[in-house]
């Protein structure tokens, strides 16, 4: 409070006084940062794998430095570019057939007027959410293996039972709907909240002026969700070269594997099941790591830019 | 959700009469969401308790024709759903106490007003949402570590979630000022005011966010099929992955050579191996979903 007067010295005795003030409360953290030290920040140095050759023998400390060898090899593997794009093409799909399909979900259940109901629903449509992509996939391949129930009903209808898990065509469509089937709901509850925030009198004075309701929808409860779901969007781009590992990695088969194969199970297949180069795996994993941040950052400035709400400050 | 269905009933106040086609396409929309979300589970838990013939008979079962536990019987044959049992009933017994108390300790921290060092302590935490190193070097850390193939690699590898903790620290943050001020000014410390006003205040957030570790723990599979190799340690999801492709694998043997199917009923046992699996989760469910308040998510999104 009174800075203006204070000496150096003075300051720095006022910053020892603040810290021992606070001691307790550095006790408290104490624990939870040291788990982020070694279980999180420890890994993060071992990005440094990129620019060495792996010697089990030496450890991460002691392998020799190679330069930029790990990430020429990686350059110049055939795989590569074919992963990225499939990893970009997948995730651009995610962001058309995924990422709206809360928003619209959230917008359709406010619209719901009967709490009972929709509590009722509400509560069926977060449950897969809890579920691992494990059991998912399991319940997902009974409903629509060849001759599971699902092929039944359309044979009995008189159509062909369709290879729904089975055909490299369908896959994508597969993956998106799967994803939505698993956590939609849970994802529309972050727009719920939001809209449950909107101001009342807009709606009012809205109604009053005669405004339908596809208009109070589209004029009132969207525009005021937007900061959400630019928040959302930021996020998601994030997320654009990795995500889907858990769902790709159990839904897919032999039948689909040239078109499943995504940056987080091409590096998890040559980490885990060829013979491993752990210089190469990281290479790309740090590729990753810093294109997932890269875009992050560019769409947390691009949102700020067009006046939105931005992620960061 | 309560909460989310206020303001509807406010806004509408008035044209409470009319129904539009707004409410039936909504309506619409959220009834079909939620029958193919439910009618498969109804379908796999219905064959679990089918007969082979009852099954070829009516695929689409929604209720079985007649009831029979041959396939549990079956399924409980070997010990593999016991051991993935004993095994996530183990994470989540040991797991769940270490990430509350990692997680509490750290949002009661971060949530207090302004202290030397405060931002820097933020901004390590958040920074982990963006930007990790992988599983590679966890890996290397845990062989390093020599934790492999133990039930502990996998408790402190996840010990700590960053979006829990920011959800019990958001909760603690927005506890009323005063409370903890005047507890100060009677010359409360911090572990008082913790213990005495800032936990009993969150009941709801610590059971919501010990349940959020509890579905985790019992759905680990991943970090576990890296780091643990004997079968007596398999988690129960990789019990039951297992028993998926085995059984599939079987199946095209069995028609392949075209071996009768002797008692054994392959779909019925599969679907057994998944209801025994998500028990629990259902279980827990009704619980965690009563917490969902509407702040919980909200505060979340923007820290």
């Amino acid at each position: 409070m009174t800075g203006s007067r204070r000496s150096p010295r003075g300051g720095l005795a006022r910053l020892s006084r603040d810290i021992w003030k606070s001691r307790v409360i550095y006790m408290l953290v104490l624990p939870g940062l040291l788990w982020y030290a070694l279980f999180v920040y420890a890994p993060m140095g071992g990005l440094t794998l990129a620019f060495k050759a792996y010697r089990a023998n030496k450890g991460i400390m002691g392998s020799p430095w190679v330069g930029l060898a790990n990430f020429q090899n990686v350059f110049r593997d055939p795989t590569f570019p074919k992963v990225i794009a499939r990893t970009l093409w997948i995730n651009l799909g995610r962001l058309c057939f995924e990422f709206p399909m809360p928003v619209l979900l959230a917008l359709m259940l406010n619209e719901i007027r009967m709490p009972r109901c929709k509590k009722v629903m509400q509560t069926v449509m977060t449950f897969p959410n809890f579920l691992s992509w494990v059991v998912v996939s399991s319940v997902l391949t009974a409903l629509l293996s060849m001759q599971g129930p699902l092929n039944s009903v359309i044979e009995r209808l008189g159509g062909k039972a369709v290879p729904f898990l089975g055909n490299a065509k369908i896959f994508l469509p597969m993956l998106y709907v799967s994803s939505n089937w698993k956590s939609m709901g849970w994802s529309s509850i972050i727009y719920l909240a939001a809209i449950a925030g909107v101001d009342q009198e807009q709606y009012e004075a809205a109604e009053i002026d005669g405004a339908s309701r596809m208009q109070r929808i589209t004029r009132i409860t969207l525009p005021n969700i937007l900061p959400t779901v630019s928040v959302m969007l930021i996020l998601a781009m994030g997320g654009i070269m990795s995500g889907g590992f858990d769902q790709i990695f159990n839904l897919s088969n032999a039948a689909t594997k040239d078109v499943s194969e995504v940056l987080d199970i091409y590096i998890y297949r040559i980490t885990f099941q060829s013979p491993p180069d752990f210089g190469f795996s990281m290479a790309i994993s740090l590729f990753r790591s810093a294109v997932n941040l890269a875009l992050l950052l560019i769409a947390d400035r691009g949102a700020k830019m067009m006046g939105g709400s931005g992620l960061i400050g | 959700m309560a909460a989310a269905s206020k303001p509807s009933r406010l806004s509408y106040r008035l044209s409470r009469a009319r129904v539009s086609y707004v409410d039936v396409i909504a309506v619409a929309f959220a009834a079909l969401l939620t029958l193919a979300i439910l009618v498969p589970f109804i379908n796999v838990i219905a064959v679990s308790f089918a007969s082979q013939t009852a099954y070829y008979n009516n695929r689409f079962m929604l209720f079985p024709p007649e009831f029979t536990l041959s396939n549990y019987k079956e399924l409980f044959k070997d010990n593999r759903i016991l051991t993935g049992y004993r095994t996530s009933g183990t994470l989540a017994l040991l797991g769940v106490p270490l990430n509350m108390f990692l997680t509490v300790s750290l949002a009661y921290g971060t949530s207090r007003p302004a202290y030397p060092g405060k931002k820097l302590i933020m901004f390590i935490v958040l920074f982990t949402m963006f930007f990790s190193g992988g599983i590679i070097p966890l890996y290397l850390l845990i062989k390093g570590m020599r934790l492999t193939d133990t039930l502990a690699s996998v408790i402190l590898c996840t010990g700590l979630g960053t979006f829990n903790m920011i959800l019990v620290r958001n909760y603690f943050y927005a506890l009323p000022d005063s409370l903890m001020e005047s507890a100060k000014l009677d010359g409360a410390g911090e572990w008082r005011i913790l213990l005495r006003i800032a936990l009993p205040l969150s009941l709801p957030i610590l059971a919501t966010v010990s349940l959020f570790y509890l579905v985790d723990r019992w759905n680990e599979w991943y970090l576990a099929m890296i780091f643990i190799r004997s079968t007596k340690k398999t988690t129960l999801q990789l019990v039951l992955r297992s028993i998926m492709l085995v059984n599939q694998m079987t199946n095209a043997i069995q028609s392949a050579t075209a071996i009768d199917q002797l008692q054994r009923f392959d779909i019925g046992v599969r679907m057994g191996a998944i209801v025994v699996t998500i028990l629990p989760v259902m279980c827990v469910f009704p619980f965690l979903q009563k917490h969902f308040a509407k702040g919980v998510m909200v505060g979340a999104i923007k820290t």
